[in-house]
């Protein structure tokens, strides 16, 4: 299979732009809640630039940090969610 | 694409120290943990940033939202 570069190149940047835009929320969101919503978007979108550019590179290693990313960052997301609840993560 | 990545870093770092909520300057620094994990990872180091992922992305912000719960969320 020979999917060519370009391609790829192309929906990069098309990601960088979408998770661009997430940011946005995060710099001019008034409310910690906005700047959390945003925090959950561009997550999401930079797990996804991260397996692309795994299919750019080739190399099977680079799945891992996507793996990572997608399981740890869910977990700061659900503790500064608890926080604004009222409660801590343990309780 | 990585110059792209340095000029949100800066950015995001000044925008963190200019809060005076703190959860603001959490949720900031997270993604600016986000992003620098992935200028390693463009930089052909995905070592570097899997332990940036998971100290910036799980460990560090749940010890800043574990501390801000038990101190004042407003800085003076």
């Amino acid at each position: 299979m020979d999917l060519s570069v370009p391609v790829l190149d192309v929906v990069i940047f098309v990601l960088m732009g979408i998770s661009l835009m997430s940011m946005v929320r995060v710099i001019i969101g008034p409310t910690p809640e906005d700047r959390l919503i945003g925090l959950n978007l561009v997550v999401a979108q930079v797990a996804g630039i991260l397996v692309v550019i795994a299919v750019k590179f080739d190399r099977s290693i680079y799945l891992d940090v996507a793996l990572v990313y997608a399981i740890l960052g869910f977990i700061g997301i659900l503790a500064i969610a608890k926080y604004l609840r009222g409660r801590q993560l343990g309780e | 694409m990585t110059e792209l990545i340095l000029i949100l870093l800066i950015l995001l770092g000044i925008l963190a120290l200019q809060f005076k909520d703190l959860l603001n300057a959490v949720i900031c620094l997270a993604v600016f943990s986000l992003l620098s994990s992935l200028l390693f990872y463009y930089l052909h180091a995905p070592d570097v940033a899997i332990a940036e992922a998971a100290v910036g992305a799980g460990v560090a912000t749940v010890l800043f939202v574990v501390i801000i719960g038990k101190t004042r969320r407003r800085e003076e």
